[in-house]
């Protein structure tokens, strides 16, 4: 049976049917993202001494100088805060919640879908949302210290040094509640059986949940996880929005500098702007590749 | 019927404070869409001491959101379908398919899902601009950076779809007589429904919310919802009723759908990332 479909299969097959069916994607990809990345990557050797003028060679000074710059260093270091906040932070409440859930609940369904509010709200009315609570003198944030503390003020956004925390929390906002669904999914592939045999044996809950839940989950934890990584990596919308406008590098983010070298102020310098580029695209291949390749003698 | 334990409260203790910490930013900028100005300057917090909705009137009114409204709607229902209808394609070849390469070309779709989009502003930008495609600054620069990007996504998922399919279903249309293009249009396409809306739901929900090309393709005159709010936080910034009114307006049609199709939107867009 097996063999005959098989040759009915290729029998029938025909070069024209793939490209029929492969080119229209194919043709799509390579304009809008395949072609960009390539020019990308050879813009990082071009410098423009302005943007209206034809760019000249120059080899790797665009890097050799991106390595000199303290403010490339610290937008990657401000990537790297947001990496291991939303590993640390984010993912473990995300558990913890999920795993609240998980037992019985009143309003389960409720609870699931309120939480998860916040990631069908555009980024953009999040940000002036969020921009308001943090208003020094009336926000909400600054109104409910207040009410502990009566003379109390704080630039929440505008002092460096702390503004990008302030905004990693709304980022926590946007996202925990996604993870929290799909840990919620990973925990229901668990079959009923192992608690009920892990329960009639004795084992506590603690146990219960280190030995049977976690290991159970990893496949899940993987997923979320790498989608963290590779967020936080080019994490743009909050940063750029909730900057206010001001050139403010304390809370720099790689895409945000790619963004401003680029666009931003007349600046122009495409040159130097597709290098920071290239080396977020070098990063992120760099990390995600493993976590990737991982994966399948996983399943 | 479950005995109410200490445990039993404590767990509910908790959900309701997250549940506080994910609805208060949402209820804070209601209450205030609904209180004068002054009000709001002097106490941000409780319930308004007056309820109005001149707030909300007066941005409605001024009618810069009705535009925003249509163009993102036209610009993410073309780019979804664009997106899917090239997708489904590729996918059934990449499911059903034998073909030298194929591995390496399905690879390198799947690269795009670690492309950071903003390794391609400023060549798009080029591409788009004047002196090449000259789109720039309309909805049309943005179909192609869309449609484009949503295809690694799409077309994994489709393909798994494609892959459930039963051999003897396809095997009993090839006998028939069925043309590659006809068991993709009667037997695939059909049965990959559900895949089909998770990959329609999430797309559209990440191009709905997609800035930064957004703002850097389009031009003045031409927007999208989150350009429209953004631009209107600029103009009206000292008055957040006003804005924050602009922001109820934008999210009651988002929260209402989600009311309705909360199973289906939260499944798409888990779906659309676990892959």
């Amino acid at each position: 049976m097996n063999i005959s479909s098989q040759s009915i299969r290729q029998g029938r097959f025909r070069f024209s049917d793939v490209c029929l069916f492969l080119a229209p994607a194919m043709l799509l990809y390579a304009v809008f993202v395949l072609t960009p990345v390539g020019k990308s990557i050879q813009n990082s050797f071009l410098y423009w001494s302005s943007p209206l003028l034809e760019p000249e060679f120059c080899g790797l000074r665009n890097f050799r100088e991106l390595f000199g710059d303290p403010v490339f260093w610290l937008a990657l270091r401000n990537n790297f805060f947001l990496l291991l906040g939303s590993l640390l932070v984010q993912l473990p409440i995300a558990l913890g919640i999920a795993l609240l859930l998980h037992y019985p609940t009143w309003g389960q369904t409720f609870f699931r879908a309120a939480f998860f509010t916040p990631m069908i709200i555009p980024t953009a009315a999040i940000a002036a949302l969020w921009q308001y609570l943090y208003e020094p003198q009336n926000g909400a944030c600054t109104a409910l210290i207040r009410l502990f503390r009566a003379d109390f003020t704080y630039a929440w956004l505008a002092t460096p040094g702390t503004s990008l925390l302030w905004i990693f929390v709304t980022i926590c906002w946007q996202y925990i509640g996604f993870h929290t669904v799909l840990f919620m999914a990973g925990l229901s592939t668990i079959p009923e059986e192992l608690y009920e045999a892990a329960r009639l044996d004795g084992a506590s809950e603690l146990q219960i949940c280190r030995r049977i839940i976690l290991p159970c989950l990893k496949p899940t934890l993987a997923v979320s996880a790498t989608l963290s990584v590779i967020g936080s990596l080019k994490y743009f919308d909050l940063v750029y929005l909730m900057g206010g406008g001001l050139p403010e590098t304390s809370r720099e983010v790689l895409a945000t500098y790619v963004y401003r070298l680029a666009f931003d102020e007349n600046q122009g310098r495409y040159g130097y702007g597709s290098a920071v580029a290239v080396l977020l695209f070098l990063l992120a291949l760099l990390i995600v590749i493993p976590l990737q390749l991982r994966k399948p003698d996983r399943n | 019927m479950k005995k109410v334990t200490t445990g039993f409260i404590g767990r509910h203790l908790l959900l309701i404070s997250f549940l506080l910490f994910t609805a208060y930013p949402l209820l804070w900028m209601t209450l205030t869409a609904l209180r004068s100005e002054g009000d709001a300057q002097q106490r941000p917090l409780g319930l308004p001491a007056q309820w109005t909705i001149d707030n909300l009137r007066e941005v409605f009114a001024s009618g810069n959101f009705l535009q925003a409204w249509q163009n993102s709607l036209l610009l993410c229902s073309v780019a979804v379908l664009l997106a899917i209808a090239t997708a489904a394609l590729a996918a059934f070849a990449f499911a059903q398919f034998r073909f030298r390469g194929s591995n390496v070309l399905f690879l390198l779709f799947l690269l795009g899902m670690m492309i950071p989009v903003h390794v391609t502003l400023i060549p798009l930008n080029q591409l788009l601009g004047a002196d090449a495609l000259n789109l720039k600054g309309g909805l049309g620069a943005l179909i192609g950076p869309y449609a484009g990007f949503a295809l690694p996504v799409s077309i994994l998922i489709l393909r798994r779809a494609f892959e459930a399919i039963p051999q003897e279903l396809l095997d009993a249309g090839a006998l028939d007589g069925c043309s590659q293009w006809q068991s993709f249009w009667h037997i695939g396409l059909p049965l990959a429904r559900p895949a089909l809306s998770t990959v329609l739901i999430f797309n559209f929900l990440t191009m709905w919310n997609e800035y930064a090309f957004a703002l850097t393709l389009l031009g003045p005159g031409c927007q999208t919802v989150p350009l429209a709010i953004t631009e209107f936080k600029g103009e009206h910034d000292l008055r957040i009723t006003s804005v924050c009114a602009a922001l109820l307006l934008v999210l009651i049609p988002l929260i209402l759908v989600y009311l309705f199709a909360q199973k289906q939107i939260i499944r798409g867009l888990t779906a659309g990332s676990i892959k």
